[in-house]
């Protein structure tokens, strides 16, 4: 599902070179929940961005199902991304001047889908987050818990295989983490790839399957 | 100093010219790049940089089609205008005509339109595709049109400074017209000829086309250019003028004879350059027969239009010209 080889990512600030992935290789098989490890500014977010497609690495191969995803023209990319990764962000990242149910019928905008199947998906994935309550309101009515539903309906829209999550619990409290990490395990259990990059220890208690990459000043430890 | 260059247009104009040749060296030093380095199997920080810059070369290339696309109707625009002060002119054609840069100069200008258009074309379908299977092709267009654009170039800054504004020169009806030292139709064609060929042309590029063959629709394409040139000069236009000895390839354009030439040049231009790019991406695996049909399409208007120019003269007084 996701093949990742001697990927490199550094950025030139002044002519000289800060090295922030270093030499990263690993493979997640389809179906996996992976957990990426690390302190803040070990590289998680940087590397779950390359695997998203919103970030080009400098050198190095990343495959999604085989497409090698940092080479893929502009229009590709949208389409793949919108097809094949889902992506739930620290912040919820949901566009406040939309309602909830707007805010899901996103991603299919680059899938050119119908309006009335795009709803019925939307619905449904509001449904399967246990957010479809709350459809028509804006995020800024909504409490940490809900954005964090609406971002998993909005990740699951498309019905995509891979779901990246970007230290999803930070902004929640204990019960709401313990509810997202629950949902989590529902989407896993239907055959989701899940990687999920956090530094909460929170997640060092789940009781399921998954494997561990730890990362530490870039370098997988 | 030419005289020339103290006018407001010419200034500008070269000025923009200039700008867009800065452009087009940093283009061409980009494309030798990506031809000399380009690997699309490699993950390597050079090509993974390559394919980054290919979006700026492209969308440098693509500002140069639209920047020289208007510059050209501004440079018709500023010889147009220069004819007010270069004696015998009366229009741009007499003004193109003061040396002998300046067919040259519109031709190669014409030329550089038609090539960035061809890569517009390629790169299109090329970014369709996952793996730019046209990336070579379209970067040797752009090397093409780079060479091009240095020649055009130097032909303006040729043409502009060997304008001599105390020189008369031939236009419109003295030069193509029927008075003593006009000039006579090329090749040694008389009219029936020229309209012999024009129509037969015409007809072999249709069936050419409808039967896909590739060198005959290109080499039928070419000539009907060049003889759809003097039909229009010679014959069709004196239609549109109403008058024997206005053999003028450019007064058409102007508002007294309601624009036709932009019609009737821009039905020839892109039938023509439709049915070249047909052949071209058929020979690099692309069948675009929508090209085709344009190209169909927009000669049969061309001709229609010229054809009914004659018919409606006729019509109305009963003989010819």
């Amino acid at each position: 599902m996701v093949v990742v080889e001697q990927l490199n990512r550094w950025y030139t600030i002044d002519k000289k070179r800060h090295q922030i992935l270093k030499d990263i290789s690993f493979h997640v098989k389809r179906g996996d929940f992976v957990l990426l490890r690390g302190v803040s500014g070990s590289g998680k977010t940087t590397l779950l961005s390359i695997l998203a497609g919103l970030e080009k690495p400098s050198s190095g191969k990343v495959l999604i199902d085989g497409e090698p995803i940092a080479k893929l023209p502009d229009i590709h990319l949208s389409h793949f991304r919108a097809k094949k990764v889902g992506i739930i962000f620290q912040h919820f990242n949901l566009i406040d001047s939309l309602s909830l149910q707007d805010n899901v019928l996103v991603p299919l905008v680059a899938l050119k889908i119908g309006l009335q199947e795009a709803k019925a998906m939307a619905e449904r994935a509001l449904k399967s987050a246990n957010i479809a309550h709350k459809s028509e309101a804006y995020p800024t009515k909504l409490s940490g818990g809900e954005k964090q539903r609406g971002a998993i309906a909005r990740a699951i829209v498309a019905d995509p295989p891979l779901l990246l999550c970007d230290e999803p619990t930070a902004n929640l409290d204990r019960a709401n983490s313990l509810l997202f990490i629950d949902a989590l395990h529902k989407l896993h259990q239907e055959g989701k790839t899940i990687i999920v990059a956090t530094h909460d220890p929170i997640f060092d208690a789940i009781d399921f399957p998954h494997t561990i990459i730890d990362l530490k000043d870039g370098q997988i430890v | 100093m030419n005289p020339l260059f103290l006018n407001n247009q010419v200034i500008v104009y070269l000025f923009s010219e200039a700008a867009l040749l800065a452009l087009t060296i940093l283009l061409f030093a980009k494309i030798v790049k990506f031809l000399w380095f380009w690997d699309f199997r490699s993950y390597s920080n050079r090509q993974l940089k390559l394919e980054k810059e290919a979006y700026l070369a492209m969308t440098i290339a693509t500002l140069l089609f639209t920047l020289k696309s208007v510059l050209l109707i501004f440079f018709v625009h500023t010889i147009d205008k220069l004819s007010l002060i270069i004696p015998g002119a009366m229009c741009a054609a007499g003004v193109i005509s003061a040396n002998s840069y300046g067919m040259d100069l519109l031709f190669i200008k014409l030329t550089v339109i038609f090539t960035l258009l061809l890569f517009l074309i390629a790169n299109s379908y090329d970014l369709q595709a996952k793996t730019y299977p046209l990336f070579r092709f379209k970067s040797w267009v752009l090397i093409i049109a780079s060479g091009l654009i240095f020649i055009e170039f130097f032909l303006d800054i040729s043409y502009f400074t060997h304008i001599d504004t105390s020189t008369p020169v031939s236009c419109c009806s003295a030069l193509f017209g029927n008075l003593e030292g006009a000039n006579p139709l090329p090749f040694g064609l008389d009219i029936t000829k020229l309209l012999l060929l024009f129509y037969m042309l015409y007809l072999g590029t249709i069936i050419a086309l409808t039967l896909e063959t590739k060198t005959i629709t290109l080499l039928t394409l070419l000539l009907f250019g060049v003889i759809a040139y003097y039909g229009v000069v010679y014959f069709f236009g004196t239609y549109i003028y109403e008058l024997p000895t206005h053999k003028c390839p450019f007064c058409m354009l102007q508002r007294e004879y309601y624009y036709v030439g932009y019609l009737l040049w821009g039905s020839l231009f892109f039938g023509l350059f439709f049915g070249v790019i047909w052949v071209i991406m058929s020979q690099v695996g692309y069948n675009i027969t929508k090209a085709k049909w344009a190209s169909m399409l927009l000669l049969t208007l061309f001709v229609a239009l010229c054809s009914l120019y004659v018919a409606i003269y006729y019509s109305k007084n009963g003989v010819l010209l």
